[in-house]
């Protein structure tokens, strides 16, 4: 699967979306990709609001979070390159952004082809890591991003 | 009586200056099609007889023969790949229907096809649908290289589950608009599809479905009870934000360093990230 810039070879058994939200007013809609091994309910919040706690023991749930090009290059970002190779240890119950009993999570902020995000993964059970981190890294395995477009130069108009 | 007989003999003749042509023209397709590896006898076996290679056409390739849509007894009519493709305003989409513990109507539409017009109106009332608690609906039509994404787009209710994909298509066996393929998630597989004229017929499918499924089921699903979420959830953020007095726009809501998010480092615990607060 592919859009926004941003494509997917999913293992067997993930469904997922990549998606831009409609903005409003100033805010701008960025792509969010999201990658699940249970059934996504259309009314998701970004970061797993309305889906977390659908998860069962051996349930997966990945965010890939684009945030805006202003971020390229401030600290939070100065990670480069799409973590590949996560290991049980970083998923902590705390790091979860919805404290739910059982799950566990971790989250990482860096830059992939001069393109900030953030990933935040979700195992449905702790105590299961060593099956499911493998799981989460064949999927991140499978992740590509395209490099920004270059904006166009401003204060040189035609002719 | 001369003249007859000549008469008889140039149409004997004529007819059978014909049947020559003719067989020589069915000789000539036989030819072709055995080159090809697909005509009458096993060319492999005729291989197998003829190791040396002589009268054995060079190049020659096994070419499967298929007309029209598979029968059923020849469809695979279990299996439940993910499907994979976009939406009509170019997100992409992939749907596991093998997964979780529920079940999944898929309805293959088409936008021009009359009988689904119907599906498509019934969509727009979701209510009404009768469709058991829990099950997930995707319609799911032909790519971009077939269908319109705009005249989709307009047909879809919103918030309904829309997939464009060809290989989907390819990959169910899908004979043609309206196909209706139900999956159960908890057993991974297809329970049941076929072709209905009102979604009432498609109901009662789902609805048999899903009383087997329950007469059969070990577990009840991972669902677990947790007040608030979703839209609800985050109207609720959004409120205790505002109340705090923290508006859209507010320099908090867009951390730029791990400080603004910790506090500094000293504060910091070693080893244990707290969790991070998003408005929305």
């Amino acid at each position: 699967m592919y859009a926004h810039g941003i494509g997917a070879d999913l293992p067997p058994g993930f469904g997922g979306r990549i998606f831009t939200r409609q903005g409003s007013g100033i805010e701008v809609a960025n792509p969010v990709a999201q990658f699940a091994t249970f059934p996504l309910p259309d009314d998701v919040g970004d970061f797993g609001g309305g889906a977390v706690n659908l998860m069962g023991n051996d349930d997966i749930f990945v965010v890939l979070f684009e945030y805006g090009p202003d971020s390229v290059g401030t600290r939070l970002f100065a990670h480069q390159g799409l973590p590949r190779e996560l290991a049980t240890t970083h998923f902590q119950p705390q790091v979860l952004r919805r404290g739910l009993s059982g799950q566990s999570g971790t989250q990482w902020f860096f830059t992939e082809a001069g393109r900030p995000f953030t990933l935040y993964a979700v195992l449905g059970s702790h105590a299961r890591r060593s099956v499911l981190v493998p799981r989460v890294n064949q999927l991140l395995a499978g992740l590509s991003v395209d490099r920004a477009p270059v904006p166009l130069a401003a204060g040189r108009p035609w002719n | 009586m001369v003249a007859l007989f000549v008469v008889l003999g140039a149409v004997v003749l004529l007819l059978a200056v014909l049947v020559a042509g003719l067989l020589r023209s069915h000789a000539d397709i036989l030819k072709a099609l055995h080159d090809l590896g697909a005509g009458v006898g096993d060319p492999a076996a005729d291989r197998a007889h003829d190791p040396g290679g002589h009268g054995t056409p060079v190049g020659a390739v096994p070419v499967p023969l298929t007309m029209g849509p598979p029968l059923a007894a020849d469809r695979d009519s279990t299996s439940a790949p993910t499907l994979a493709g976009v939406t009509p305003h170019g997100d992409a989409l992939a749907v596991a229907p093998a997964t979780g513990s529920g079940l999944t109507l898929l309805a293959f539409l088409s936008t021009g096809c009359a009988s689904c017009a119907g599906f498509w109106e019934s969509f727009r009332r979701p209510a009404s649908l009768g469709l058991a608690t829990g099950t997930r609906l995707v319609v799911v039509t032909k790519g971009p290289d077939r269908e319109i994404p705009r005249e989709v787009a307009d047909l879809a209710a919103p918030g309904l589950s829309v997939l464009m994909s060809s290989e989907a298509w390819t990959d169910y066996e899908v004979p043609g608009s309206p196909f209706f393929v139900l999956v159960d998630g908890a057993a991974g597989r297809r329970v049941g599809e076929g072709v209905a004229n009102h979604f009432s017929q498609v109901a009662e499918l789902v609805r048999r479905a899903d009383i087997d499924a329950a007469a059969f089921a070990v577990d009840a699903g991972p669902g677990r009870d947790v007040g608030l979420d979703g839209p609800a959830r985050e109207s609720a953020n959004d409120r205790e934000l505002r109340d705090a007095g923290v508006a859209p726009g507010d320099p908090s809501l867009y951390p730029t360093s791990l400080e603004d998010l910790y506090g500094p480092p000293d504060a910091r615990m070693a080893t244990a990230p707290r969790p991070i607060r998003r408005a929305g």
